[in-house]
């Protein structure tokens, strides 16, 4: 039932009937393309980079790549995109216009420079065309010039220094960008926080390789004989983003609100994010695959969700799946369970039983002649492999077993070859944490 | 009884997990054909990519308001010739990246949500406001249904008035328990329930009560769906041949308690079922399942003419249901007892074309043979009673006695009352009878608004 939920957020002071925003990228190139996107459900955008056209922009030709797997296509897209190619007059008059006919869609203007005046420039010049907030791209994979991109958001002090330039002079809310292409995201983030940033928005395109041309060895997208290690964006890279938000997210000292942005196509997606701490998402690869209309879904799914769990806000959700989220040795791991199996649903497929061979605990044993598994529930090592493989849902679910059962050891192929071995134990005292 | 087992339940198709499978297969269209296949605008594109993108909630939303018998439509559509007809995964053709050359099976995703929303006990519609005008619905079939529920979204106070003792109609009554059954039945007719609306079931209005009854009683307008429920026989009028039916009768019987009464009759009996529609496959079909000895399918034109749906025919082909094509009734051949022991058939050759567009069956000089049958089933058109007319006085018919109506607004010559379904269109689909039915609605809301507008001026 659509009820009363309500799923307007406050960001930075600033006001957005939802929390799903365009990023900075090709879908959000232009005002026309903007305004169907706002028609269509989009809270706000994050208007694709200005340039001072100090420096001319061209993109490369053929400008994107993706991965497909198996039926599904696009899990990936690979893209050697530049920042806006468009004059930063006209890209100001898109700024104006959106302000003008859609005043209650705020507009976030992705800025880069180069140099302190020149990122001093463009922020004023966003502020002065309608912006209500900046977003500082200290990321793009691929602007790898020293001092720009990518490379700013790995040298930190920079990071810092431009932050602070442009907070001093504007007076709207400032975000930073963060490259995922670093170990620790907490780190450039505080250099951001220190320099003045009000908000944090994450991640970037991760460089990668989408695949390699095997008649031409070129990487691509083949741009005329040459690849890149450029940006890859889409599903594939959801995992990273929602480890980087939740990392910012866990760091007390850091504190500030979070934009999610990585593989976000369903609301499920963005919920995940909202969850680990985000306060609004910011979607372009799922657009890129099917359109600005993917927000309707978001819309609803995200209001039906919270309508059922009776959540009458979305802040109500955020960060709260933060409370369950662990450094791994906090595991309780004097609790074991194992699989178990319905059979009644099985349809004799065996591929639960290959992978459990060659990858799990060869806890299964396989009926030829009634062409189905048999598990020795000891030996399971409860990875849940087969339940990966497994075409039926839920046939194959996990069960924990009472604290005095106790799993199998591998066994030994040939135990008489310890007369020939050498061995001796490790008896040094040490610490139980590794030492750096 | 052990026929039963063979009627019920009704065939169970995709569960949850097979219809996201299919959902994935989609190929999500711009301004997609599918949605424009269907005439009570279901919207297969749209609910498809709300499953798609996990909005499930969403997805049964949109099939429900445009379609309140989304469930029965699922189940009963001929999805090959509406919106899978259209469906582009089927133009994707061999050497194509995606080799997607079936078309997205758009009936049984639908049928799968509106089950699972009664699996989940999701509500899709939140209460309305409460209106003071009232309505009157004049039969519980699909334009009856469709029409009442568009009206009770908005707070209107609706009545459906049935003649029989449960609500449904021709889903009830007239369609065989193993391709529809009650159970999904009651379900679907709980969502308009849900919506408020009330039912009179045993209460027909006809010569006696009439519409002027429901206008006296302070019913603000009428919709008319009453179906086709009358029979064209081969049986002189007046006479009366023991073991012939009507497919109404037969099919009523194996829905209303008469059962067990009808297998009797049909059970090791040699059958012959007249006519080529798909009422005649669902009477083939069951007559297989009761148990008869030889079931024939007597039917004057040649197999591609027959107006059944092509799995249908097949269906009882492989039901082991003989057809007598190219054979025209023209008699029935009876014992001692007033009972009938065969059919008296002439062979035909395929003529000009009719009216129809289809060539017509000229019967072959001297070939009149008899197919022994000691029950007969006629299945060859359903037609309003002939006394009809005389329920709703004032309101222009045709020849027929088919109800005349403006074609967008359902509304009839007489003030207030509308009508929709089989009985202005003839027989035709569930899902054009509920689009009749929704179309109706609309109109009554803009009579009702136009009414009270006058009274306060």
């Amino acid at each position: 039932m659509k009820g009363p939920v309500d799923l307007s957020v406050t960001f930075c002071g600033i006001a957005f009937k939802n929390p799903f925003l365009l990023s900075s990228s090709p879908v959000s190139n232009s005002a026309e393309m903007v305004e169907r996107a706002f028609q269509a459900g989009w809270s706000g955008v994050v208007f694709k980079t200005l340039n001072s056209d100090r420096l001319p922009i061209t993109h490369p030709s053929p400008r994107m790549h993706c991965i497909h797997y198996g039926n599904s296509k696009e899990i990936a897209v690979q893209n050697v995109e530049q920042i806006s190619d468009r004059p930063l007059k006209d890209n100001l008059l898109e700024c104006l216009y959106l302000k003008k006919h859609y005043p209650d869609h705020p507009i976030v203007a992705s800025i880069m420079g180069f140099f302190e005046d020149e990122w001093v420039y463009l922020a004023k010049a966003a502020e002065d065309n309608g912006a209500d907030m900046l977003e500082l791209n200290f990321s793009c994979p691929h602007m790898c010039i020293e001092g720009a991109g990518h490379k700013v958001g790995q040298a930190f002090h920079l990071l810092e220094r431009f932050t602070e330039a442009v907070k001093n002079h504007v007076s709207i809310p400032v975000m930073a960008k963060m490259t995922p292409n670093i170990t620790d995201i907490t780190e450039p983030a505080l250099y951001a926080k220190k320099g003045g940033a009000d908000a944090i928005s994450a991640i970037n395109t991760v460089r990668g390789i989408s695949s390699v041309g095997l008649d031409d060895w070129v990487p691509r997208p083949n741009v005329f004989g040459k690849g890149a290690i450029s940006g890859t964006s889409g599903p594939a890279v959801k995992p990273i983003g929602l480890n980087f938000i939740a990392s910012m997210a866990k760091c007390e000292t850091l504190g500030l609100p979070l934009s999610g942005i990585g593989g976000i196509e369903t609301w499920t997606d963005a919920l995940e994010y909202i969850l680990l701490g985000a306060g609004t998402v910011q979607v372009t690869t799922g657009i890129m695959h099917y359109g600005y209309r993917i927000v309707e879904d978001m819309i609803e799914g995200l209001s039906d969700y919270m309508a059922s769990r009776g959540v009458p806000s979305v802040s109500d959700l955020v960060g709260k799946a933060l409370p369950n989220l662990y450094e791994t040795e906090a595991f309780a791991l004097d609790r074991q369970g194992i699989v178990q199996y319905d059979m009644n649903k099985c349809v004799g497929c065996g591929q639960c039983y290959i992978v459990c061979r060659d990858a799990g605990g060869q806890a299964l044993e396989w009926d030829r002649r009634k062409r189905r598994p048999r598990l020795v529930e000891e030996k399971c090592l409860s990875c849940m492999l087969c339940s990966f493989v497994c075409p039926i849902p839920d046939l194959i679910s996990f069960k924990e077993m009472p604290r005095e059962w106790k799993r199998r050891e591998t066994a030994v192929k040939d135990p008489s070859l310890t007369a020939e071995m050498k061995y001796e134990p490790f008896k040094k005292e040490g610490p139980d944490e590794c030492i750096t | 009884m052990k026929h039963r087992k063979s009627f019920f339940p009704m065939r169970k198709e995709f569960d949850f997990g097979q219809a996201v499978v299919e959902a994935n297969r989609c190929l999500l269209c711009h301004d997609a054909p599918c949605s424009q296949g269907c005439p009570a605008d279901t919207r297969p594109a749209e609910f498809i990519r709300k499953l798609r993108f996990k909005n499930i909630t969403g997805a049964i939303r949109t099939i429900k308001e445009n379609n309140i018998l989304g469930g029965a439509c699922g189940v009963l559509c001929p999805t090959h010739r509406l919106c899978e007809k259209a469906c582009s995964a089927r133009m994707v053709s061999e050497g194509r990246p995606e080799g997607a050359d079936r078309p997205i099976q758009i009936g049984k995703i639908q049928r799968c949500l509106i089950e699972y929303t009664w699996q989940t006990g999701f509500k899709v519609f939140p209460k309305p406001a409460p209106r003071p005008e009232k309505v009157a619905v004049v039969g519980s079939g699909p334009a009856g249904l469709g029409c009442a529920a568009e009206l009770a979204k908005d707070g209107y106070r609706v009545t459906v008035f049935e003649s029989r003792p449960e609500p449904g109609g021709v889903l009830r009554y007239g369609v065989v328990a193993y391709r529809f059954d009650d159970k999904f039945l009651k379900k679907e007719l709980q969502d308009i329930k849900g919506l408020g609306v009330r039912f009179r079931c045993n209460t027909p209005i006809d010569a006696q009560t009439g519409v002027d009854w429901l206008f006296e009683q302070g019913f603000g307008a009428v919709f008319l769906g009453p179906g086709l429920w009358g029979a064209t026989s081969l049986v002189p009028s007046g006479k009366k041949i023991g073991g012939v039916f009507s497919s109404v009768d037969y099919l009523s019987a194996l829905r209303d308690g008469r059962f067990d009464q009808m297998a009797k009759k049909v059970e090791g009996k040699d059958v012959a079922v007249i006519g080529g529609g798909s009422v005649a496959m669902d009477c083939v079909g069951s007559a297989v399942r009761l148990g008869a000895r030889d079931v024939y399918l007597v039917y004057r034109r040649s197999f591609t003419q027959m107006l059944a749906e092509p799995d249908e025919r097949v269906d009882a082909q492989e039901a082991g249901v003989h057809f007598l094509l190219l054979n025209q009734p023209v008699g029935y051949v009876s014992d001692g007892r007033k009972h009938v022991k065969g059919v008296r058939l002439v062979r035909t050759r395929l003529g000009k074309e009719d009216a129809s567009g289809r060539r017509s069956p000229v019967p072959v000089k001297g070939s009149e043979w008899t197919l022994p049958a000691r029950v007969v089933i006629e299945a060859i058109g359903n037609v309003a009673p002939a006394d009809s007319p005389r329920w709703y006085p004032g309101v222009q018919v045709d020849g027929h006695r088919r109800v005349r109506i403006h074609p967008e607004t359902g509304a009839t010559s007489r003030k207030g009352v509308f009508a929709g379904g089989d009985i202005v269109r003839g027989p035709g689909l569930v899902v054009q009878a509920v689009q009749d039915g929704k179309a109706a609605a609309r109109a009554i809301k803009e009579y009702l608004r136009e009414v009270k507008q006058e009274g306060r001026s």
